[in-house]
Order: C-alpha cells, then structure tokens, then sequence
C-alpha cells in the first residue's frame, strides 16, 4: 500500500476479496469465506432477509391467526396446501427464513472478528506518519510561522492534546518536525459494539425460545390459580423446558372490573388479586391490569380476557341441591353476549344439560336478541335444557363448552333474570343466582429477556456513536524556513482527512490551523 | 373524562389554518425555484423569504393544533391515525426548519411542504377521528417513548425521502450534461433536446451539487436510524408488558423491521464499493416505501395487533 493510501485508510472494512494465493479447493474455500462475509454479502443478505420477512405479513400466520390460516386454506382448495408446502404460513420459522438469518449471522460474526483485531490494533498504533507532500491532500493548507520546526510542533501537540486528539512526533532527516494526530476511534468502536450487540440479541431469543414457557388459564371471582403444569387450560413449553422451572407461586383473583366508554368500548380493566410467591409466603394484594403485568417470581402474570361466568343453581324435586357452580361464559362479540354449558351430571334421576345465551344488556333487534352494551345494565339468560347421557362416563375427553345435544332429548326454553328461578315439568328447579366474572391470564416466562434488553440497549448505544463520532486525521509538518537545522522560522504544512461529513471537517480543520497559527 | 369538544373544535380550526399557510408556503417556494434562475431574482428570493416566513406561521398554528387536541382529550396527541399524521409531519417541517437555520436548504422548501400538505391533507379528510380517549392497550406511559420515537424518525425519514429523491434528479442530469454531445438527427430533434434541456436544466442549476444532496440525506438518515432503532426497541418492551413477548411477528412489527432492514442496506451500501450513491439512494427510497407501507397498509388493510387506526 502507498503512504498515502496508507494515511487515508480510515476504516478496518475489509478490503473487496482479490485473488487469493494457494491452490485449489484451500483457495477456493478462502475465497467463498471472502465472499460470504463481504460488505457486499451482508448487503444481498439484508436485502434478502426483509423480502423473505414479506409474504409473512400477506399470508395468515399460524403464529398468529391459526383460523384465519384454516379459512385460507379451505377458501383457497389448490393455491392453499402448495403454499403450506413452502411454509408460507409459517414463514418465520420457515427453514429458508432460519437460512436467511443465520447466513447473515454467519457473515457478521465472519466480519467482526478480523475487524476487532484490527481496531485493537488501531487503537495501540501510533497514528500514520504524515504523507510527504501534504498538500496533495483535500484539505490542505500552509502558512510561515515565527518560529522554530521543534516549537511549532510542540505546540500544535498541546493543542490537539487538549482537544484529546492523539498525536506521534517524528523528527525528519532533513530537518523537519512533523505531527500526526488521530481522533474518533470511538466510530469504529461504536459500529464493533452494535455488531456484537446483534449477534447477543440473537442469542438472547434462542435462549427465550429454548428455555422459556408460556400458558393462559381462565380464573373465575374468587378462585385460585397455582403454577403447576396441570392448572393451566393450554400450556406452550419451549424445546428444552422442563417442570422444575415452573415457579411455586399461586394467587387467588379476588376481583375483576371492567368499565366502559358510553359506545360500548372498553376503558379499563383491572384485576385484584391475592398473590403468594410459595405457599408459605403471607399473601399480598396486587392489581394486574393491561399494559401492567404481575411479576412472578421470574415470570410474568398479564391479563389477557375477561368474560361473564353465571351462577347457576339446581334443585331436584325434592329441593335439594344437586349444582351450585359459577359457569364460564365465552363472549361471542364486543358487546359480550356469551354462549356456555351447564352440565349436571349427577343428583339427578337423568342427567340433565343446558345450552345457554347471556346478554349483559338485553336488547331486542332485527336480527333476534343481542347485547346492546357490554356492562351489566340488563343481564339476561336464554336457556336450554335438554335431558339424556351427557356422554361425560365414557371417558372421551369433551369441551366444557359443548353439550352433546344430537343425542340429548330436548326439554324446554326459558329466558331469566338474575335471581328468577325456572321449574322444570319434573319439578327440577333451575336458579340464575347471580353474575359473576372471570378473567384469563397468561403466564410467561423468557430466561432470555435481560439478554435481549441489554443487547438492545448496546444496539442503540453503539449505532449512535458510530454515526454521530468522525473519525480524523490532522497532520502538521513544519520545514526550517531556510533550510538550516536552527532556524529560527519555518514554513508550516497542515492537511487533514476524513471520510464523512467533510462539511463538518473542514469547520473543525479550520478552527485548528487559525488556532495554530495564533 | 370526556373530550372538550371546545378545545378539539379550536384544535381543528387551527389545522386548517396550519395546511392554509403551508400551502402558500409551497407556492413561495416553488415561485422562487421556478423563477429564481432568470434576471427577476429579486422578486424570487422576496418570495422565498415570505415562503419561509409563511412556513413558521404555520409551524405556530400547527404546534398550537396539536396542543389544543391534546387538552381537549386529557391525553397526549397521538392516540390515533389523524393524530399521528398531524405529528409527523410536525416533526418533517420542524427537521426542515432546524436544516434552515443551519445551512441554506431552501431549495428543500416546494418538495417539503408538497407532502406534508398531502398528509395534513389525507389526515385531515380520510383519516380524521373525533376527538376521543384512548382504548386500554395504549394507557400506559410507554406511548410517550415509542410514538414519540416513531413520529420523530418517520418526520426524519420523509424529509431524507425528499432529498434523496433530488439526489437522484440531480445526479442524472449531471451526469447527462457531463456525457457526449447529443447526436444530431436532424435540426428539429437537436433544436428539441436543447429546449428541454435548459428548461430542466435551469431548474437542476438551482439545485445544489448532488454530492451535498447525497451528504444531505445522509445526515438526516444518520439521525433519524438510530431514532427508529429506538422506536421499535421501545415498542418491543411496551409489547412485553401489554402483550406478554416482546416479538411477535406482528404485520406491523414485522414491516417496522422491513423498514430497518432496508435503512440498514441505505448505510452498508454508502460503505460498499458499487453501491455507493445512486444505488444507495434507491434502497433509501424503498426503506421510505416500507415504511409507507408499515404507516398506511398495516393501519388499513392488514389486520394486526397495531389497529388503533380510528378510522371508519
């Protein structure tokens, strides 16, 4: 490399491969490694990642709508098993997606480790020897001063020092004296610790995505929950997860409010609950509210639905009491009209069930009734009741949202108010004893949370100092005036370079040499 | 609390007047750019100084239009799609004026004020939503960091958008007039390509070298890239708490890293030998686009977690 290539070499980006020396496949493997972790590489595979990331916002997403996928699917007969073939509705776990990143993770690494040994290397070197012919350089200039080589460079040095510029002072054979300052190293350094910072990032997903574990339960008023395995209604564990990072903590919900706008939409929600981290600790009361999850012993508590569960009675004709259970309703829309089932499997000469409708706000419409509000200004109960094998003795498992009513004789309807009671023509009597709330939760747990956060916050950090720091060369050489070694004048050189912002440069170059020449 | 329809009214009034000024504005500009070129630059830079003076007027109007809407909702002012398009370009016509104080950008003035009047426009008609609370998932303090991160690097990004797109202009004709000679076909085409090529080229004189549009852009991107990576990693610790993960692959997360990706390849391709200038400057504008998409198709059409659009 020539001096002056040498000088003007700001950046440790690596060089454009060229031909390797060496033969054969050795050279071949050097040269694709070249290749894979060139800047151009990182580019294509930038640019490769984003269009690969795009049909994932087009198509239905199992990770996201596993319905809308079955809908797609049944909509679209032919178009729709070729495009599950290429995993386009899982495109982010998609082995090509998988292929995409960990190429351009391959590639970055590649890059990043060359490069951190050479800007240690940088950062211990002596800062390189001004060019011969300073003014060649963009920009350059030069002036006489009043004094001799050695002074004027002594103090161009205090100077750039107190600048925190770092200087080297060389003494030329013909009797020159020349500085060379450098600055701004922290670009470089920046621009290492966001790099890094990334591949952290990524390691801190697949630790979350390895260890981690996610479950959501549905908790009625005044019940508990424990984090055990088998408390949860659906439970997501991650590849490598086991039991024994279920944390021992439980909390019991002891209320749950809902307050709306006048239009229907929701404004808050919050739950109360009582909650243990280990079944000795004393209990404390804590709100879970949206945007405001529980933190529990290392996992978080969020909520994440809420509906109405209705307290329902059943007398047999003798007046005794065969169920007394607050039944979760699901809502159907946003006003929460809700559909459930109530089984009532045992105390009874038959086994008896009832499909339900709940309204929280009855409303007569066009279309048949509906909930005109979600609050409960007007709470009404359509029932069902139906008589036959419920089908539970069998043994095969059955949602506790569904009654079997093909196969179940169909007794009667009736419409009630809370506290009305309904007697059925066998004399069972059926009360609306009350509304109650429930709320789901969802448990989570990510071990590989801080990781991702500190690594973010390095990304942030590191991305700005490397685009807002410079980094710049300031050279200043002074010749003896007439030649001679003890000459008491000497004309002064001072050029300067950087790669960007040049506009901001040559302010700062300017302020430099007037404060030099003063 | 409900909204003080009072305050919201006045908020809407002084929109209006905020889009008026703007609008004038434009024309200053583009007065000034169309006719600065020939012997009447007097009366040019007189209409470029009024267009500036017009421009501050309506960045007055248009602070006090986004202040009054946030009194008159108890909140701040960027819970739904009008709103946000009102802050954006907000920020846009504040990164130009903080621009022009620093360095003489007023050629930047017509091609600001275009889009910012669009999307004041756009936001004012179509997107336009009455004054209102905010729905739960956005209660939390968490809007004031990510929205704010969002709207400051996508104000940012619509002005590097902008000069990039002049850039671009620029750099064709320089290259044009710095090529051979147009061949002579005949008197007619030759006569033809002369006339186009001083009525553009009067307008290209105007405009700055395409190496100070480049190092333009780039400073602005340099500012407003780390805003975004800021923006999407606050959002990701909003969605932690109101969501449970802080990724999701979301429609609208996933075209916010679209929009970073593509910015990203805008910064590897300046450092990147053949990639430098115009083929940089195309992956800036299609980070511009992916963002476009991010704003106005994932708000709309897609259907996501981010449906907080207000509109309809």
């Amino acid at each position: 490399m020539t001096e002056l290539a040498e000088a003007a070499k700001l950046s440790t980006a690596p060089v454009p491969p060229q031909r390797q020396p060496g033969q054969g496949l050795r050279r071949n493997l050097r040269q694709a490694w070249r290749q894979l972790t060139s800047m151009r590489t990182a580019l294509l595979l930038l640019t490769l990642l984003a269009l690969a990331a795009i049909p994932g916002t087009l198509l239905p997403q199992r990770g996201l709508n596993p319905v809308a996928v079955d809908t797609y699917l049944a909509a679209h007969p032919q178009l729709g098993p070729f495009l599950d073939k290429l995993s386009l509705f899982d495109v982010f776990a998609a082995p090509w997606f998988a292929a995409v990143y960990l190429l351009l993770l391959v590639s970055v690494v590649g890059c990043l480790v060359p490069r951190i040994r050479l800007h240690t290397r940088a950062l211990r070197r002596r800062p390189p020897v001004a060019p011969r012919n300073l003014t060649r350089l963009a920009t350059s200039t030069e002036w006489s001063a009043d004094a001799p080589p050695a002074a004027v460079v002594d103090a161009a040095r205090l100077l750039l020092r107190s600048a925190r510029w770092r200087t080297d002072i060389r003494t030329e054979d013909d009797g020159a004296v020349s500085i060379a300052a450098e600055k701004g190293y922290l670009r470089e350094t920046g621009n290492l610790v966001f790099h890094i910072a990334l591949v952290g990032l990524l390691a801190g997903i697949a630790l979350g995505g390895l260890f981690g574990y996610k479950g959501t339960v549905l908790v009625v008023q005044g019940q508990g929950f424990a984090n055990v395995r088998s408390s949860y209604d659906i439970f997501q564990p991650s590849r490598l997860y086991s039991d024994s990072q279920l944390a021992p903590f439980s909390f019991m919900l002891q209320t749950f409010s809902a307050s709306y706008q006048p239009n229907g939409e929701p404004r808050a929600f919050d739950a109360v609950v009582d909650y243990r981290a280990t079944p000795d600790a004393t209990p404390a009361l804590r709100h879970i509210r949206v945007n405001h999850p529980l933190s529990a012993a290392g996992a978080n508590v969020y909520l994440v639905g809420h509906g109405y569960a209705l307290h329902i009675q059943v007398r047999d004709a003798a007046g005794r009491l065969v169920y007394d259970k607050d039944t979760p309703f699901l809502p159907d829309d946003a006003m929460f009209a809700s559909h459930g089932v109530v089984k009532v499997p045992d105390g009874l000469p038959k086994q008896l069930g009832f499909t339900g409708f709940f309204y929280p706000t009855f409303g007569v419409t066009p279309f048949g009734p509906q909930s005109t509000y979600p609050g409960l200004r007007d709470p009404e109960l359509d029932l069902a009741a139906w008589q036959g094998d419920l089908g539970l003795d069998s043994g095969a498992p059955q949602s506790v949202y569904q009654l079997p009513v093909a196969s179940l004789r169909h007794l009667a309807n009736r419409q009630l108010s809370p506290g009305q009671t309904w007697r059925l023509a066998n004399g069972t009597t059926v009360k609306f004893a009350g509304v109650d709330q429930w709320a789901t939760f969802q448990v989570a747990h990510d071990p590989g949370k801080r990781l991702v956060l500190v690594a973010a916050v390095l990304i942030v950090a590191g991305l700005l100092v490397s685009l807002r720091v410079r980094r710049r060369r300031f050279w200043v050489r002074a010749v003896p005036a007439d030649g001679a070694t003890d000459a008491r004048r000497s004309v002064v050189h001072a050029a300067g370079l950087t790669r960007s912002d040049p506009d901001g440069f040559s302010q700062e170059f300017d302020s430099l040499v007037r404060r030099m020449k003063d | 609390m409900p909204a003080n329809t009072s305050l919201a009214h006045l908020s809407d009034v002084l929109l209006v007047w905020t889009v008026s000024a703007y609008a004038l504005a434009m024309l200053g500009y583009a007065a000034e750019f169309a006719f600065g070129r020939s012997g009447g630059s007097a009366r040019a830079g007189r209409a470029g100084r009024a267009a500036v003076v017009l421009t501050v007027a309506g960045w007055v109007a248009h602070v006090a239009s986004v202040t009054t809407r946030g009194f008159a909702v108890h909140r701040v002012p960027w819970g739904n799609m009008y709103e946000f398009s009102s802050m954006v370009s907000l920020v846009a016509v504040t990164v130009f004026l903080v621009l022009l104080a620093r360095q003489p950008v007023r050629f930047l003035g017509a091609f600001v004020m275009a889009p910012v009047v669009l999307y004041l426009g756009l936001a004012g008609t179509v997107l336009y939503a009455k004054a209102g609370p905010l729905v739960p998932a956005l209660n939390s303090y968490w809007i004031k960091i990510h929205v704010v991160a969002a709207i400051t690097a996508s104000g940012a990004f619509m002005v590097s958008g902008v000069v990039t797109v002049l850039y671009l202009l620029k750099d064709r004709w320089e290259r044009r007039s710095a090529g051979p000679a147009p061949v002579s076909i005949g008197p007619g085409a030759a006569a033809a390509v002369e006339f186009g090529d001083t009525r553009v080229g009067g307008l290209m004189h105007w405009l700055p070298a395409s190496a100070v549009l480049d190092r333009l852009a780039y400073r602005v991107i340099a500012f407003a890239f780390p805003v975004w990576t800021f923006a999407v990693i606050a959002g990701a610790i909003w969605a932690e708490q109101a969501w449970s993960r802080y990724w999701g692959w979301d429609p609208k997360e996933t075209w916010s890293f679209i929009t970073w990706l593509a910015y990203a390849a805008y910064l590897h391709a300046r450092a990147t030998a053949g990639w430098r200038g115009r083929r940089a400057a195309v992956l800036s504008l299609i980070g511009f686009g992916c963002l476009m998409v991010d704003y106005y198709v994932v708000n709309t059409v897609l259907v996501g977690l981010h449906s907080y659009a207000g509109v309809g």
